[in-house]
């Protein structure tokens, strides 16, 4: 394969491109879901192909094929070539990139076990096992459980002799509880929603989640929500748990700091961005005790790579600083206009797709409170605890969030518990509110493996670590 | 295109293995480009040629399901095999019973050649006949267009062969001044039916209208929801509601309510995969032929959509609406909804709201927080107008909505006559056919800075 892509590039050079990359990926990827007790999805599937990306006259061009023949790729490269050429009819200023050593490197997750070389029987006992404690005896009428791992093998070639070789494998599981009664639908979930939790590395990750250890309490929780008051309406102290805490990031700091964003390249979808070139440096974001990281380097996060997909090393940089908004996620193409080169966050969601600037670990660093002291001193706040809804307007400025449950603290331990906890807020009046962070202690990084954007859609698997940490005065609810 | 008879020989070579009681083969293949312009500049156009192989093979009650993008016959049979492994570790599905059975297709046109074949250079030609719409009103602009090709068959060992080809086409384009923006999209499986200009001109217009919003507080307001507010309703209420997972596990709004009065009476809402003025196509995943299913009519609560296994748990029949195999846990799920127009138009509803909102669109809608009683939120975006004594008087700073649709729905004063196809996450398998809405009452509980 390696040859052919070799060939391929040498190709892109003879016909002119100012610039060319050509991207082998093979994704193999294994999904189960097991509902109350019968397996619904067993699925495996396996992918690849190649995308060319150059430019010509100063514009972009791309194209994919699954088809790895020497003759396709020439094929797919003419095509790439043409595609530049269209983009150039009404292109005003020619695209310039951020200079980048060219890498000839090799990089592999570090995997314990090889999730792919365990038994399927053992994964389904597991999680057969976990339905049958959500659904025992109980108001559970929908127990989910369910295991995803991904295999990612990826060859990355440019005209500017780029060479690199990454292996990434990726794991994640997780279960929920849905108890029914009456027209009510409550949920629990562990160790989160929206499929659990995820992570660089291999069968060694579901296994350290134990799942099996926190069934009955999720089935007991969500039967309990049944029958729990609404959430009281009005401003509230929070104390929002770290799961919660890491979609919190992902929707108000992550995806505002994608310069693309910013920029105005993905308004038409998703939308563009608050944190404006001029706000860089010069905008109190949060309280003092807030600090967002990017950090592609971090062990064992779902975001974690050796190179993106431009060949940019994986590297950790700050976004917010003591409260300061002070950077962005950027490419090769966009990092130019700040002066910079670029801080290596550009990645496609598979070999037919262009990359595009996606989060990395997009991290909240622990602060120094104590969880246990945290909570006593917090009586008459509410915990809220793990996601179950999300909505942020296209400036990433009005959010608003479900959480699964709320309990009342009192004397330091949870209280009242209450159903359908909402919480919505302006990012910076919010995170400007935060007294509280908790520490490492309480640090956990949560894999995101749903993160979309761009046209055609991309799904990216990203990750966020954090800790509990408080809010002072957000609007609970929707005073209804 | 690769076409019916290849893709048939294709597939048989897995099939012929015969690991299993039965087994059935989708094949989904797509040849498209895509053009996204932003700043009034595209800055990406890509080409993709994609094609994906599902085998499911059943040993007993035992199902397996593997897929491959790669048409080799060593790699067809390898995923065929990896299926069949699959199956004999599965646990039994006790509600399944047999594949689908052939059947006859509705024969639909669905391709277009000329939208198969419209070339990189066409459609960057389009993009700037809009740029130069805007400019001339001192709007830029951002936006995509879409067109392609596509082919889907489907083969089991019972016979089925069901074969489709189609074409699709689709632009959006938001309109930005200094202070608002504006919106319009067009959908059709022939790009042709685009009317390039009249869609930048609806959204220059919105934007140049909606310029120097004012701020109005979060409250109940009358409302006219245009049809891609409406579509963007739809879709949410469509995944929580009218499939038959969420209706067998109690979570939809329409779980034990069927035949009850659910919203108001002017709400009409079905699935017809076979009418030809959307985007239609004749069959799911399974090969089954898609039916036209009643979900609301006239208010009250009427079906949801099955595939053949959540059928057999419903004690019914499948109509048409299985997923992919490897989504086929999910349930059915409907992929052509329409909302039944009225016989108003878009200028009668404005002249008949004295104090109100008009809605271009909704953004970033999330249904997760209370399904039994549809409970829906979101932001406006991209031209929000106040409507003052039956004329439209300018832009709104985008407010926040919370409400339970059913609610709303429940106080429709009026549909238009004319309505308008939208497009869905789902693509170029269907999309949802809607009108604008008039409301008595919508529920906006926050707003923001712009």
């Amino acid at each position: 394969m390696k040859d052919r892509l070799k060939i391929a590039i040498d190709y892109l050079k003879s016909k002119g491109a100012s610039y060319g990359d050509i991207r082998y990926v093979r994704t193999t990827t294994e999904n189960i879901k097991v509902t109350n007790e019968t397996v619904d999805t067993l699925a495996h599937d396996v992918s690849q192909g190649f995308g060319i990306r150059v430019l010509a006259d100063g514009a972009w061009g791309f194209a994919s094929s699954a088809i790895c023949t020497q003759g396709e790729m020439r094929k797919v490269a003419n095509r790439a070539l043409q595609i530049a050429k269209a983009s150039a009819l009404t292109q005003r200023e020619k695209v310039k990139l951020a200079d980048v050593e060219p890498f000839v490197d090799r990089y592999e997750t570090t995997v314990v076990t090889d999730p792919f070389e365990v038994k399927l029987a053992r994964k389904l006992d597991l999680l057969l096992g976990v339905n049958k404690i959500l659904t025992k005896g109980s108001k559970v009428r929908v127990a989910e459980s369910s295991m995803d791992f991904y295999r990612t093998e990826k060859m990355f070639l440019s005209t500017e002799g780029a060479d690199i070789e990454q292996l990434i494998t990726e794991s994640g599981a997780g279960y929920t509880a849905t108890a029914v009664e009456s027209g009510e639908v409550q949920r629990r979930s562990y160790p989160n929603s929206h499929r659990g939790d995820f992570g660089t590395g291999g069968y060694e990750l579901i296994e350290r989640m134990k799942l099996l250890d926190h069934a009955e309490r999720v089935r007991e929780e969500a039967v309990a929500l049944l029958t729990a008051p609404v959430c009281p309406s009005g401003p509230r102290t929070i104390i929002i748990d770290s799961s919660q805490m890491a979609l919190q990031v992902h929707e108000s700091c992550g995806h505002p700091t994608e310069l693309d964003r910013v920029l105005g390249t993905e308004i038409s979808l998703a939308g563009g961005s608050f944190l404006t070139l001029d706000k860089r440096g010069k905008l109190r974001y949060g309280s003092k005790i807030v600090n967002i990281v990017a950090d592609a380097t971090c062990p064992g996060g779902l975001g974690s790579f050796g190179y993106d997909d431009e060949g940019v090393q994986a590297q950790r940089f700050d976004l917010v600083r003591e409260g300061m908004f002070v950077g962005y996620l950027t490419s090769r193409e966009t990092a130019p206009i700040l002066g910079e080169r670029s801080n290596g966050t550009m990645r496609a969601d598979g070999w037919n797709r262009l990359p595009l600037i996606r989060m990395t670990n997009i991290n909240l660093e622990p602060g120094t409170a104590v969880y246990s002291d945290l909570l006593a001193d917090s009586d008459g706040a509410l915990l809220l605890d793990t996601n179950k809804s999300w909505s942020i307007d296209d400036q990433r400025l009005n959010f608003q969030f479900g959480l699964e449950a709320a309990w009342e603290i009192r004397g330091g331990k949870k209280g009242q518990l209450y159903k359908n906890p909402v919480y919505t807020g302006i990012t910076p009046e919010f995170w400007n509110s935060c007294d509280a962070i908790c520490n490492r202690d309480s640090w956990h990084i949560w894999g995101v493996p749903n993160c979309g954007k761009g046209e055609p859609m991309q799904t990216a698997r990203v990750a966020h670590g954090a800790s509990p940490a408080r809010f002072r005065n957000v609007m609970v609810g929707v005073g209804q | 295109m690769i076409g019916t008879d290849k893709i048939h020989s294709m597939l048989k070579v897995a099939l012929d293995l015969n690991l299993g009681d039965q087994a059935d083969a989708v094949f989904l293949g797509s040849e498209s480009g895509l053009t996204r312009f932003a700043n009034s500049t595209i800055h990406q156009n890509v080409a993709e040629t994609q094609s994906k192989v599902y085998f499911r093979v059943a040993i007993g009650k035992k199902l397996g399901v593997a897929s491959t993008n790669s048409f080799t016959g060593a790699d067809l049979k390898r995923a065929y095999k990896s299926a069949a492994k699959i199956a004999k570790v599965q646990r039994e599905n006790p509600h399944f019973v047999t594949l689908p059975k052939p059947a006859a297709y509705p024969n639909i046109d669905t391709f277009f050649d000329g939208t198969a074949k419209f070339t990189p250079r066409q459609r960057a030609m389009k993009v700037k006949s809009i740029i130069d719409r805007a400019g001339r009103k001192n709007c830029t602009v951002a936006g995509s267009l879409s067109s392609g090709s596509g082919e889907l068959a489907v083969v089991n060992t019972l016979g089925v062969n069901a074969y489709q080809r189609i074409s699709s086409s689709s632009v959006n384009v938001i309109a930005m001044g200094a202070t608002s923006s504006g919106y319009a999209e067009g959908l059709s499986r022939n790009v042709e039916d685009l009317d390039f200009r009249a869609i930048a001109g609806r959204a220059v217009d919105r934007a140049v209208r909606c310029a120097n919003p004012v701020e109005m507080p979060p409250g109940e307001y009358e409302v006219i929801l245009e049809p891609a507010a409406v579509a963007s309703l739809i879709e949410w209420v469509n995944y929580i509601g009218f499939g038959s997972k969420p209706f067998q596990e109690n979570t939809s709004f329409m779980a034990g309510r069927l035949g009850e009065k659910i919203t108001g009476d002017a709400v009409t809402i079905y699935d017809d995969g076979t009418d030809p003025t959307a985007i239609a196509f004749p069959f799911d995943f399974e090969g089954v032929p898609k039916r036209k299913v009643e979900l609301i009519t006239n208010g009250v609560a009427k079906g949801v959509v099955y595939d053949s296994i959540t059928a057999v748990r419903g004690g019914c029949e499948s109509t048409g609406h299985a997923l992919t195999p490897d989504a086929s846990g999910e349930g059915g799920l409907a992929l052509n909804v329409f909302v039944q127009a009225g016989k108003s138009s878009l200028p009668e509803m404005i002249a008949n709201v004295e104090n109100g909102l008009l809605v271009t669109r909704f953004h970033y809608i999330n249904g997760f927080i209370d399904t039994p009683h549809a409970v829906l939120t979101g932001m406006t975006r991209d031209g929000l107008m106040q409507i003052k004594k039956g004329r439209l008087k300018g832009g709104v700073k985008n407010l926040r909505f919370t409400d339970s649709i059913l609610r709303a729905f429940g106080s429709v004063k009026a549909l238009s006559a004319e309505r308008q196809l939208i497009n869905a996450w789902w693509d170029s398998l269907g999309c949802i056919s809607a009108p604008a809405m008039h409301l008595g009452s919508f529920r906006f509980t926050g707003q923001t800075d712009f």
